[in-house]
């Protein structure tokens, strides 16, 4: 028995493809119970980690089911004392040599994944930093040159099929960069630089998380993770590039106005106009963008009135004050403008 | 000065004076093992770099060749003490210096065993890890 239960393994630990009836199975089981992103992975690293949850699920409700099975004979169908020899065998067998042949073949098999799950990246790195509860994120120039250096915040574009390199600070506490549906999580540390890689195997928009406690609005502080096909992403790199576009509306450049005059600028960047601060997530293609608030809430007309009349109201402890002060009229203008910056 | 009753107890436990090492051994060497692994790895990535990293495998396989070779003399050594094939003897209850002498050799061998798979799984990541990252 115990050889068939290795014998039945040996497949799952060593296959890289499962057979196609266990995907289904598979497959089947993550939608019937919403498993969630872990187990609809769509990155080299998530991959490894749903295989490996997998085997491990399915291999202890195998052996489960085996020492259930066990008990039921040997109390209700056979219950009779066993014999010294096997009863030696058994509480050796099964007790000892049985856990640390499959332990050690668990322990060969996971560890090169650990590795692997840290390999580095092949062209394009990108610097996220933690903030309170926001992400800032830059997209380096690959010779290394900082003034090429592309600034957004709250949203990571990555190229599918390319192994992108992370590189994670933190501002003033301690984060965690977690995009579930690409590869497991990697702490952002103040005072240090900590690093992963993103190998995206599906387009798609997924959600990244902070997934370490940060603080009053840790809940709030996501982010989305938009994976495109190579020539689109560096179509959208270039556009990212370049600086805001002008208003084209009369309501936009009242818009405009308003954010410049109400001093807007003193803390958010928009490039190509005098707002140039960094201290709160830059908006040079903030309308480009599919959340609000770090990933919090649509980007959408009412919400970003919303948010600029009373920010804190929606994310306690956000440090963006309330314009609630702003006519209506003033209010809709700037969103025209925000809306604008594609 | 003993009291008599003092100098009896010393007489008859002096004879399992070697048994308590032998039991302590095992664990022991295990022990050492782990630490040194574990800061010999942790100096030469901090210090000397992947670089050094074959050098460093090579010193974990001999030490953990040297480690599971005495704990293997240690498990064999306790199991002679224990005696089973012999008696086939589980239980060591009675209060005589027979059964003192097989308990403490059947628990030497039973921490012998242990020890040598914590050994071996300690020296499993060296070799299945590539880098110091």
């Amino acid at each position: 028995m115990r050889a068939a239960v290795v014998a039945a393994l040996l497949p799952w630990l060593s296959a890289c493809s499962a057979p196609s009836y266990l995907g289904e199975f598979t497959e089947g089981v993550t939608a019937l119970f919403d498993l969630g992103d872990v187990m609809r992975p769509a990155g080299r690293e998530a991959e490894q980690i749903a295989q490996l949850a997998w085997v491990l699920f399915i291999g202890a409700a195998i052996l489960w089911l085996l020492v259930m099975a066990l008990f039921v004979y040997i109390t209700k169908q056979n219950p009779r004392p066993l014999s010294r020899r096997w009863a030696e065998a058994l509480i050796i067998g099964g007790g000892g040599i049985f856990p640390v042949i499959v332990l050690g073949i668990l322990l060969v098999w996971t560890l090169p994944l650990m590795p692997a799950q840290r390999m580095p990246g092949d062209g394009l790195t990108i610097r996220v930093t933690g903030k309170q509860w926001w992400w800032k994120v830059e997209y380096l120039d690959a010779n290394g040159d900082e003034a090429n250096t592309v600034v957004s915040a709250n949203e990571i574009r990555l190229p599918k099929g390319r192994r992108t390199e992370i590189v994670l600070a933190a501002d003033r506490v301690i984060h965690s960069f977690w995009i579930p549906a690409l590869a497991g999580k990697t702490d952002m540390i103040p005072g240090q630089t900590t690093r992963m890689a993103l190998e995206p195997t599906k387009t798609g928009t997924f959600r990244g998380v902070c997934a370490e406690f940060c603080g009053e609005s840790h809940a709030l502080m996501a982010f989305d993770a938009v994976v495109l096909e190579e020539p689109a992403f560096k179509a959208w790199l270039a556009a990212e590039r370049e600086p805001a576009d002008a208003p084209r509306t009369a309501a936009e450049r009242r818009g405009a106005e308003v954010f410049l005059t109400q001093g807007c600028g003193a803390c958010h960047a928009v490039r190509g106009t005098p707002a140039q601060a960094q201290i709160g997530p830059d908006l040079t293609h903030f309308g480009s963008r599919l959340t609000l608030g770090a990933g919090s809430f649509d980007n959408r007309s009412a919400e970003r009135q919303s948010w600029v009349a009373h920010a804190a109201a929606m994310k306690p402890g956000a440090r963006m004050p309330a314009y609630a002060s702003l006519s209506d009229e003033d209010l809709a203008a700037l969103d025209r403008y925000l809306e604008g910056l594609k | 000065m003993n009291s008599p009753q003092q100098d009896e107890e010393r007489r008859t436990f002096r004879e399992e004076a070697s048994s308590l090492w032998l039991i302590t051994l095992g664990p022991a060497l295990w022990a050492v093992h782990f630490t040194v692994v574990y800061a010999a790895t942790a100096v030469v990535c901090a210090k000397l770099g992947t670089a050094y990293l074959p050098y460093l495998r090579l010193g974990i396989a001999a030490l953990t060749l040297i480690a599971v070779g005495a704990i293997a003399v240690i498990a064999w050594r306790s199991w002679r003490q224990w005696n089973y094939m012999t008696n086939q003897e589980y239980s060591h209850g009675q209060p005589t210096g027979e059964h003192r002498h097989e308990f403490l050799g059947h628990a030497a061998f039973l921490l012998a065993v242990l020890a040598a798979i914590a050994t071996l799984y300690t020296a499993l990541p060296a070799v299945f890890i590539a880098g110091c990252g």
